[in-house]
């Protein structure tokens, strides 16, 4: 400990200063790493917790229970719509504040309505509600979720329609607002009810939404709407050929060759086959194209 | 170092002598540096803080930035979504306390050079995305992609982060309470 050997020669005072400054050194070097070692302990707890947490905040979803009625897929995330038997299948990706989903609607919708009452497709739609992330807001999920409602009660396809024939600019998160969902729903007959008004402003399939959008995440595709006819990608393009109402007949046809066709009940097929089918009011806003 | 006290029952130590010059620092220029310090250290606080915050309240948007990066596995992608912004938020609450200066500055610096090769990656990879580092994220049209700017700025967080390495010791931080 000391320095003995020294013979006495050093006053006993530069010992007693030699020794504390050793002390104070091993202190310091003590007190930082005890420093060290505290930061280290807070950002394991903060980044365990948080994983921990946000596991417990994200992981609710329950095919079993959470899912509308009607859906299908292994996890039940995926809203068909027209004959179940039909030889093609139309899966669409669509974001209910999603502009260029929008403008697919406008445009094809009454050629799809056609394709559906003809009994040569069906559509399963994932109704993505990435854009609140993108834009911020609420309206995608609220959307999305009463979406979900309706499916629940076998109106989905015509609440569909009406939230694209409305559809507020991308940035205006109008949807955040549950009310004008609810005033939306009140154009599809059959659908607005006490029940319907409580599944919208409760959130009810909030999980299955958030869900459904977490497929999305995984399935590599990043962008909406997302078209595929039997699992190809067809839009903006399908074998170098633009979309368009004649050209996704064509294409529909062609895939379809020397498969029967689906029967459809003729009274839906004349709801979808009708001009104003799924359309009630008159859009205001441009939706001109596609209207035969 | 003036208007300091030492612990009672010991006399002042003088610590300059064996001490080669100019590495302890006396007077105004240290002074100067460890104000300089403070607000380095407070400034990458708020930023951690800021990025940190931004990602928790969407845990899944979260992991989605991660997710487009192609980096990491999916099995990772989930624990990293979850587990980064924590790790932002704790670095920010060391610095803005200023508890174990050097160690937050220096997982700053790491986490930062990280970042910066993985926003280089995707960028060399031709991936189009949002880098997510204050929250939002995944991926945008290829004219949408500003990672020119995100590494520039990451480099400016660096340089913050460098300087703390450098010199840890800052007024008004609990390292500098406790060492008193």
């Amino acid at each position: 400990m000391s320095n003995k050997n020294d013979g006495g020669k050093r006053s006993a005072r530069e010992r007693m200063q030699e020794e504390r400054a050793k002390q104070e050194t091993a202190a310091r070097k003590k007190r930082q790493l005890t420093v060290i070692l505290a930061a280290l302990v807070v950002i394991a707890a903060a980044v365990v917790i948080g994983i921990v947490v946000q596991n417990g905040r994200s992981s609710s979803y329950d095919a079993a229970k959470d899912a509308p009625a009607g859906t299908v897929g292994n996890t039940r995330l995926l809203i068909p719509v027209g004959a179940t038997n039909a030889p093609s299948t139309v899966t669409i990706y669509e974001d209910p504040r999603c502009p260029a989903c929008e403008q697919f609607e406008t445009g094809m919708k009454s050629t799809i309505n056609q394709l559906l009452a003809q009994g040569k497709i069906q559509i399963q739609y994932h109704i993505a509600s990435f854009i609140d992330r993108h834009d911020g807001g609420k309206g995608s999920k609220n959307a999305a979720n009463a979406l979900a409602c309706a499916q629940n009660v076998g109106r989905f396809h015509d609440y569909h329609d009406v939230l694209y024939a409305n559809q507020p600019d991308e940035t205006n998160d109008a949807w955040a607002d549950k009310s004008i969902l609810i005033t939306l729903a009140k154009q599809v007959p059959g659908l607005d009810s006490p029940s319907f008004e409580s599944c919208v402003n409760g959130n009810t399939y909030g999980s299955w939404v958030t869900a459904v959008q977490s497929d999305f995440d995984k399935s590599g595709y990043n962008s909406t709407p997302t078209v595929l006819l039997n699992g190809t990608s067809a839009y903006p393009t399908y074998n170098n050929e633009d979309i368009s109402p004649a050209n996704f007949t064509k294409w529909v046809d062609a895939a379809n060759k020397g498969k029967p066709l689906a029967s459809v009940p003729s009274a839906s097929a004349e709801a979808l086959a009708s001009p104003t089918a799924h359309n009630n009011p008159p859009a205001s806003a441009g939706a001109s194209a596609g209207h035969s | 170092m003036p208007l300091k006290e030492h612990k009672a029952g010991l006399a002042p130590i003088d610590r300059t002598g064996p001490k080669p010059p100019g590495t302890a620092g006396t007077g105004r220029g240290t002074a100067v540096g460890a104000w300089i310090g403070t607000a380095v250290r407070i400034g990458l606080a708020v930023v951690w803080a800021w990025a940190g915050l931004a990602k928790i309240s969407d845990p899944q948007a979260a992991a989605q930035a991660v997710r487009v990066y192609r980096i990491l596995p999916e099995a990772l992608v989930k624990p990293f979504g979850y587990g980064l912004p924590f790790l932002e938020i704790a670095l920010a609450l060391l610095l803005l306390v200023g508890l174990g200066t050097r160690i937050a500055a220096v997982l700053s610096a790491v986490l930062l050079l990280v970042y910066i090769a993985s926003i280089a990656s995707v960028w060399a990879r031709g991936i189009s995305i949002d880098c997510g580092c204050f929250g939002g994220g995944g991926a945008v049209a290829a004219s949408q992609t500003s990672y020119w700017q995100e590494i520039l700025r990451d480099c400016g967080f660096l340089l913050l982060a460098g300087w703390l390495v450098w010199r840890p010791k800052t007024r008004l931080s609990l390292d500098g309470w406790l060492a008193a």
